[in-house]
């Protein structure tokens, strides 16, 4: 499932990353990502994920690799739903230096908002990075409103 | 190990809280929610507004989990949780359903966030998620230091016995032991369904006078619907209405007077005075700090509210039972000062001294009333008793807060500098202070 030039940006820019997951009985569990790239095929996205805070998300992927992944602007709550596979790899040079500028533009913006710089940093750390490479299967719209809940486009049967 | 009940931060909806829930086939899903409340010390209840996802997969299992945000320190919670029910009606739902509305009232999006239902959760297990940050420290007092403030607070209340002190000695003791520094008191007048503000603190102006339509924002609302209600982070909008409300106002135009307001509010709590199952007023507070109001405070000012109203009812009535009078009524004028000009305009009350907007409604019959009395008789001695008689002041009945009126009417008119002033004359008696000869000229239409 190919994702578009506008998609892309707005995935790679600073909004909050949330994974959904779920474990071999069927119980779903929370994290948060700290910086997400797309992959030059478009088909896959890759998000860091500090496995020192998230290790219940991180065994769930590797056991069941069922995944959803909510990318929210917390300016405007505009806010898209990727669903898909999911395999964990070891973090590159590259995807650590990501979720470093990631973080450090998320504070900015939450910043901006009013919002504490103790608090994020409870939420965002990049402990113990590793990757969840995400293979797209479907992409909602999840703005709230009369569209969310809306497939933007869902991979042919 | 961490309790439901120890995550009261958390259920302030400042931060959204998420939920993640899966399909028979095993896809997760995400949603932010707008509310989550704690139903007992092993339920959680989820607002359901917009996401018809999560709805359609916890029927198809019932597991989910829960991310929550301690809105002071930040800190994030998980919660296991199985789904129990969906309840579209109930107190907490009404609890919830009240608190979205006050919400979406104060930042002009009334009506857009309907409450669908309540889904309630069994929570299985809470787990504390490690955090980068350095523990933070709490900035308020511990509870029972608080506790013990409020328990002067209602003690100084406890102690006194006219509608004055009572209400200072609210309003004082919420700035000193629980360190609220603007704080509004309204009283209820249920004939024209509007709360006007009796007394304030912390404000440029007292703004006494000054009033609320029953319903309208959040005091209007705590009032309407007879239950405390909180706002955490208004928006940048409500903000700037209310700084452009603030700057154009002129009383002797509107025949109004400004609700005193920080612009720059983030945080407001109202909440009822409610004494014998009767609404009373509103008891409100504001800040410039996001999330100064927790549920503790709202439980600390339901206290205070409930002794504020006892004392007032209790005012009230000791006031129908008037003292022998200190001294007899002077009959003689002492008019001194320079004659005065009373316009009264009959539709809706509204009095002007020398073309200055004093006050309208009942408190606005009751001053026209002792200026006549006095200019005819030269009288300056009156009971509530005999107030009560006057069929031209249309006292509803005797549960109307004639002391409270009288005591708003004594107050606007130190505050205006008025060339008449009422003085208090022993418990059920007022006496008029009149600084110079007035004249009254009636206003139809």
């Amino acid at each position: 499932m190919q994702i578009g030039n506008e998609l892309s940006a707005f995935l790679r820019s600073p909004v909050m990353i949330i994974v959904g997951s779920v474990d071999d009985h069927g119980r779903p569990d929370i994290a948060r990502a700290v910086g997400a790239r797309v992959a030059a095929d478009r088909a896959t996205v890759d998000l860091v994920i500090s496995a020192w805070q998230w290790p219940d998300t991180l065994a769930n992927l590797r056991a069941t690799g069922r995944t959803a992944v909510t990318f929210s602007r917390p300016s405007d709550y505009v806010s898209y739903q990727l669903k898909g596979r999911a395999s964990v790899l070891e973090p590159d040079a590259e995807a650590i230096q990501l979720s470093h500028r990631y973080m450090s533009d998320i504070s900015g913006v939450l910043r901006g908002l009013g919002v504490e710089d103790v608090h994020v940093a409870a939420w965002l750390t990049h402990r113990e990075p590793v990757i969840a490479r995400v293979e797209v299967e479907a992409i909602f719209v999840q703005t709230p409103g009369p569209k969310a809940g809306q497939p933007l486009a869902a991979r042919a049967p | 190990m961490t309790k439901l009940a120890d995550l009261q931060a958390c259920f302030e909806g400042v931060i959204p809280s998420i939920v993640a829930t899966a399909a028979a086939d095993g896809t997760p899903n995400i949603s932010y929610l707008s509310q989550v409340v704690r139903v007992d010390d092993d339920h959680v209840g989820l607002s359901h507004q917009f996401f018809s996802k999560t709805a359609a997969n916890i029927r198809e299992n019932p597991h989910a989990a829960v991310l929550l945000v301690d809105a002071r320190s930040g800190e994030q919670y998980r919660l296991s949780v199985t789904f129990v029910e969906s309840r579209a009606g109930g107190e907490i739902f009404e609890h919830v359903r009240s608190h979205i509305e006050a919400a979406s009232a104060q930042t002009g999006m009334a009506g857009i966030f309907r409450l669908r239902g309540i889904d309630v959760y069994r929570v299985n297990e809470i787990s504390r998620i490690g955090s980068a940050a350095a523990p933070s420290v709490s900035e308020t007092a511990p509870l029972p230091a608080r506790l013990a403030g409020v328990a002067r607070v209602v003690q100084a209340v406890a102690t006194t016995h006219a509608v004055d002190t009572i209400i200072d000695a609210a309003l004082d003791g919420l700035r000193a032991e629980l360190g609220y520094q603007q704080i509004l008191l309204l009283t209820l007048d249920r004939a024209r369904a509007v709360l006007t503000t009796l007394a304030s603190r912390g404000y440029e102006r007292t703004g006494v006078g000054s009033e609320v339509p029953m319903g309208e924002g959040l005091i209007g609302l705590a009032a309407a619907e007879a239950r405390a209600l909180r706002v955490s982070d208004l928006s940048r909008v409500q903000r700037f209405a209310a700084a452009v409300r603030d700057t154009s106002h002129d009383e002797n135009r509107t025949r109004t007077i400004a609700l005193p307001g920080i612009p720059e509010a983030l945080s407001q709590i109202a909440v009822p005075l409610i004494a014998q199952g009767q609404i009373l007023g509103v008891l409100f507070a504001e800040s410039r700090a996001r999330f100064t109001f927790t549920a503790e405070d709202e439980s600390a000012l339901v206290v205070v509210a409930g002794q504020i109203g006892a004392a007032l009812t209790l005012a009230e009535t000791q006031a129908e039972d008037p003292q022998e009078a200190p001294q007899p009524p002077g009959g003689s004028r002492e008019a001194k000062g320079a004659p005065f000009q009373v316009i009264h305009h009959v539709f809706d009350d509204s009095v002007f001294i020398d073309n200055e907007y004093l006050i309208k409604g009942v408190s606005g019959r009751l001053l026209v009333f002792f200026l006549e009395a006095y200019r005819r008789e030269g009288r300056r001695d009156f009971t509530n008793r005999e107030l009560r008689l006057v069929k031209a002041l249309r006292l509803p009945d005797i549960k109307d807060n004639l002391e409270t009126r009288l005591l708003l009417l004594r107050r606007r008119l130190e505050e205006r500098r008025a060339p008449v002033r009422l003085v208090p004359g022993g418990r059920g008696r007022v006496a008029l202070q009149v600084l110079g000869e007035p004249s009254i000229e009636h206003v139809h239409g």
